[in-house]
């Protein structure tokens, strides 16, 4: 089958041949779906987010006033924000290291191994749902099972983790931190691609494993680690399911995630022209924290060969 | 050989679709359905009970088809908000007093009167006093459909078992000896409508003779009118009768089957009562039956019956004004409202009919649990109550949550009675003026 590149074909049909044009053609669904569903409400979104909504009756433009309003007359952002951070900063690390952490112990192969991957990385696949939130409230009920099992081991209490201004927040990281099987297996391959001949090299000058894993493992497994750490950060400042579902931000907003704030200024107190501003603090928030990461990238990411 | 292998599965897929397609078209000319979907917040029991009346009214009228949607009270509003900004209301909407004006004031709402007018809509047997409710100048735009009123339920078997007699119209030191004396012979707490709603507030700024929410402001001329509120709740932590904050995260607030009176599993984790309406009668002996107790009813504690307590509309049914079938949407609020088949249907559940003809038709019906919803509205309430508030703004719904968390934070110990009520002040002035 003849298809020319070079010379632009006066036929239609040696048109839609053209190889640029063809491209396009099939990249079609996805432009129109990127179009219409990322892109148009973007910027409808930034017009709300200068206006005065209500949901129920048009826009009318106010400026920046909202965007004032978040940073000098709303003690809850500041809440949030910093519950948000405390979240992400805290459950992202335990996840990664839990991750490489199990991945190292299902690097070698035995009968069992396929049947452990698929069991650690399934939380990831369901862990997100509402299922799984309404599952993990019960869990730890005050008469839920983390109770009932802490009594079959003699230590009796009723203790409402979800009550606790201390221990709320920790039953969402460790709802989080349970999701930890998908960077598993990005951390087993990045960990099968190390060549072998390192650890050989290694071992015949007389490393043991604990220096063979922060002199060669660690470094060599920056790259998938920066990866992982931006990936599941955006994921982490964006959470909303599970503290929706879970504790719609008590005890005395000591769980309140930002983006369930946002929803509720913009759906029950119906302010959604300042639930959007909120919005985009968070996209420019978000945006600073992937570039101050970046930067830093050079410092401690290994960089294609030695 | 694949190749036409391929060939062959598409064709077929292309008749499928083809076939499925034709298939839809001649149904949708066959019979000019009107589509109608009603919504409705409720628990299980409401469920099954509004199902059969869509269910007897497209038996009756054939050419309508009804799609019923529900969900629990705390849902409804974010779904139906949603659903306004989407243009996706459903055609007939069961409506709050609380959230009406909103619905309202933005044009969502169908006017009735002209159907009124042509007789599609029958309000010959509903009191004018009902009817004008929803009204604004010579727009009628909502029905109310139920009387409920305001009720305290409580567990009459714990309380005879240990020698307590409830009456009717309590004040507030009566209700709490009861809760100490309950706490202190069983060990079983009290729930003094904990959560964000402004309910029991608002009754007892009515005492005062305040309304709370105003439009522009509270109704409340000084902070200092809200500290007694909240040191009700100061006291009960601090004595120990009340129940802890912690026990509710862990449940779906306002819903029936997960109110503390019903249920918890440690004598901590109940109530020996609930601030309930008088509609929720039903729905609360049910899940009372689990526990083998009986439901008494009276009045919310006030220092002033006569100005707290009053009827209020239990809930509306508005039709939205962009709905596609608006004369079937009527016809089915006047089924709704009139039809005697619908009436035996709903009874009392969602409170005392609205329709004298319906009233009287159900009366002989009713078990001794309707009787005693409307036995408690028409003989406890009714004549000693006063006119229910207008509806409330729309910046309610802020200033409640922000009840709710000053509540909250009083509950879990970290402000003080004097602090919350002075915070409530300016903020929901601030909120209200908006």
């Amino acid at each position: 089958m003849q298809h020319t590149t070079t010379s632009p074909g006066l036929s239609a049909k040696k048109f839609f041949y053209r190889d640029d044009v063809a491209g396009i053609i099939f990249s079609l669904p996805f432009i129109i779906g990127f179009f219409m569903f990322i892109i148009v409400p973007m910027i409808m979104s930034l017009g709300y987010s200068l206006s005065e909504y209500n949901i129920l009756s048009p826009a009318r433009f106010i400026g920046l006033k909202n965007y004032i309003k978040i940073f000098t007359d709303d003690p809850l952002f500041y809440k949030s924000i910093a519950v948000t951070f405390y979240y992400a900063l805290v459950s992202v690390p335990l996840r990664l290291a839990f991750a490489l952490l199990v991945a190292m112990m299902l690097k070698q192969t035995t009968k069992a191994t396929g049947l452990y991957r698929a069991v650690y990385y399934l939380p990831s696949i369901i862990g997100g749902s509402v299922a799984v939130s309404i599952l993990w409230k019960r869990m730890f009920a005050s008469d839920g099972v983390l109770n009932r099992l802490l009594a079959v081991i003699g230590i009796q209490t009723d203790f409402a983790w979800l009550g606790s201004t201390h221990t709320a927040i920790w039953v969402l990281i460790i709802l989080s931190v349970w999701q930890f099987g998908s960077s598993m297996l990005i951390f087993l391959a990045s960990l099968k691609q190390i060549p072998v001949t390192l650890y050989e090299a290694s071992w015949v000058d007389g490393a043991g494993k604990w220096k063979q894993f922060t002199r060669i493992t660690l470094p060599l497994l920056t790259p998938t680690i920066f990866f992982n750490l931006v990936m599941q950060m955006i994921h982490g400042f964006l959470a909303f399911t599970q503290c929706y579902i879970i504790t719609q931000g008590k005890p005395l907003n000591s769980t309140l995630f930002y983006m369930v704030y946002t929803y509720r200024q913009s759906f029950e107190y119906f302010n959604a022209g300042y639930a959007a501003a909120l919005a985009w603090l968070m996209l420019i928030i978000i945006g600073l924290i992937t570039s101050l990461l970046f930067l830093t990238k050079r410092f401690w990411v290994f960089e294609g060969e030695e | 050989m694949k190749k036409r292998t391929l060939l062959v599965c598409l064709i077929l897929v292309a008749c499928t679709a083809l076939w499925a397609g034709g298939k839809a078209e001649a149904t949708a000319a066959a019979g000019a359905k009107a589509n109608l979907t009603v919504s409705w917040w409720g628990n299980q029991q409401r469920n099954e009970i509004t199902q059969n009346v869509i269910d007897s009214f497209m038996e009756a009228n054939p050419n309508v088809v009804i799609d019923g949607q529900f969900n629990e009270w705390a849902d409804y509003w974010n779904k139906l908000a949603t659903s306004a900004a989407g243009n996706a209301l459903p055609d007939v909407i069961q409506m709050d007093y609380k959230y009406i004006n909103q619905y309202e004031t933005n044009g969502l709402l169908l006017d009735l009167a002209p159907y009124i007018k042509d007789g599609t809509l029958d309000l010959s047997n509903i009191p004018e006093s009902v009817s004008s409710v929803a009204t604004e100048g010579d727009k009628v735009y909502g029905m109310m459909i139920a009387t409920t009123a305001p009720a305290l339920l409580y567990n009459k078997n714990l309380l005879d078992s240990i020698g307590i007699t409830v009456k009717d119209h309590m004040s507030i030191d009566e209700f709490i000896t009861i809760a100490r004396e309950v706490y202190k012979k069983t060990g079983i707490k009290t729930n003094i409508d904990y959560g964000d709603s402004e309910n029991y507030l608002d009754y007892y700024m009515r005492s005062k003779g305040h309304i709370l929410y105003t439009d522009g402001g509270l109704g409340v001329p000084s902070a200092q009118e809200f500290v007694p509120f909240f040191r009700i709740y100061e006291e009960g932590i601090k004595e120990g009768w009340m129940v802890s904050p912690s026990i509710f995260v862990e449940r779906v607030l306002r819903s029936v089957e997960q109110d503390p009176l019903v249920y918890g599993s440690s004598n901590d984790a109940r109530s020996w009562c609930a601030f309930f309406w008088a509609n929720q009668i039903p729905a609360t002996q049910k899940a009372a039956n689990a526990e083998k107790f009986e439901v008494g009813v009276t009045n919310w504690p006030s220092d002033n019956h006569k100005l707290s307590n009053y009827l209020k509309p239990s809930q509306f049914m508005v039709i939205s004004s962009k709905s596609k079938n608006p004369r079937e949407a009527v016809q089915f609020l006047n089924y709704w409202l009139n039809s005697e088949t619908a009436g035996s249907y709903l009874l009392c559940e969602r409170g005392v009919p609205v329709s004298s003809k319906v009233g009287e038709h159900i009366a002989p019906m009713l078990d001794e649990i309707n009787q005693k919803v409307v036995k408690y509205i028409n003989t406890v309430v009714a004549p000693k109550s006063s006119p229910v508030n207008p509806p409330s703004p729309i910046a309610a719904n802020e200033a409640s949550r922000l009840l709710g968390s000053l509540r909250e934070q009083v509950c879990y110990g970290k402000i003080t009675a004097e602090q919350a009520a002075q915070q409530f002040f300016t903020e929901a002035n601030k909120i209200l003026a908006k």
